[in-house]
């Protein structure tokens, strides 16, 4: 009984594994490299010393840097906050306080 | 008389000769066409004569197309910002970029389309001609695509200022290196 069912383990185990191993060579290609991700411009990597400012190519670079830099500085614009409305940090904790002496 | 009658004889077996001939082509194309012989994979190359006839038929026609095509002022930099965006989600695929030798696209399409970020001289089977002909032509290519190829016509959704920004990009894309295509294409 025990014999028989090794031989049948076996040859299951002779089927599968090479069909296993086949299958996963087919699954193997990265799907990432079908993803077309909208990146933003790494301008970190400008060399400007290298850069001939009058080539259209270091022109359009520029340009492409400065407005992402732009878009970013807008994205942390402070100068529409009302500072008049926000709690400083001393009134915070004179509340904290207060709150801490009415659970006294 | 007897002249007429032996001219009109060999007349008669001059028709019934061109008759049969153009029978045994129609009859040989239809079973070439009928019997599933021809062999339509990609990634079964034709044969170098029928290749060849191909690839003649292809250039020849685009020349001519192509030929009478006005190409503007091609070196404003805003049109490298434009092409380069178009470029990367349109044809960086099939076309590859700086740094890329093949994807899955430049190696499954048949013919193999041409890898844009090495310089024109170096495509196999492509005339180009001189600069403003390979802008022409470039232009014409995005346009209207080409037949039984992959190559799609980008002219029935893109005006022609966007595809003559590709041209731009196009022209200067083997000059460029990873780093700049990467800025120049980059989404805002």
């Amino acid at each position: 009984m025990k014999t028989h069912l090794i031989k049948t383990v076996s040859k299951i185990a002779l089927v599968l594994v090479p069909a296993m191993t086949l299958s996963l060579t087919a699954t193997a290609h990265d799907p990432k490299l079908h993803v077309k991700k909208a990146e933003k411009a790494d301008c970190s990597k400008m060399d400007h010393s290298k850069m001939d400012m009058k080539d259209p190519v270091a022109i359009a670079m520029m340009k492409k840097c400065m407005k992402q830099d732009d878009k970013s500085k807008d994205k942390m614009d402070h100068s529409k906050m009302d500072h008049s409305k926000m709690k400083t940090t001393e009134q915070k904790t004179k509340k904290k306080d207060g709150d801490n002496e009415h659970n006294h | 008389m007897l002249g007429d009658f032996l001219f009109k004889g060999k007349q008669m077996k001059i028709i019934k000769l061109l008759s049969l001939l153009i029978a045994l082509v129609i009859g040989t194309a239809a079973t070439v066409m009928y019997s599933g012989a021809v062999d339509v994979a990609a990634d079964e190359p034709h044969s170098d004569l029928v290749y060849w006839l191909l690839e003649k038929t292809r250039e020849n026609s685009i020349k001519k197309a192509s030929q009478g095509i006005e190409v503007p002022d091609l070196s404003d930099p805003e049109l490298l910002l434009t092409g380069g965006t178009d470029y990367e989600f349109m044809c960086s695929s099939c076309h590859l970029k700086p740094g890329q030798r093949e994807s899955d696209m430049s190696l499954g399409l048949y013919p193999v389309p041409p890898n844009l970020s090495l310089p024109p001289e170096s495509h196999e089977s492509q005339e180009h001609g001189d600069a403003v002909q390979g802008d022409r032509k470039n232009f014409w290519v995005i346009k209207h695509g080409i037949k039984a190829s992959g190559m799609p016509a980008w002219g029935k959704t893109h005006d022609d200022q966007r595809i003559w920004a590709m041209v731009a990009f196009i022209k200067r894309l083997p000059t460029l290196t990873p780093e700049q295509y990467q800025i120049l294409t980059a989404i805002d």
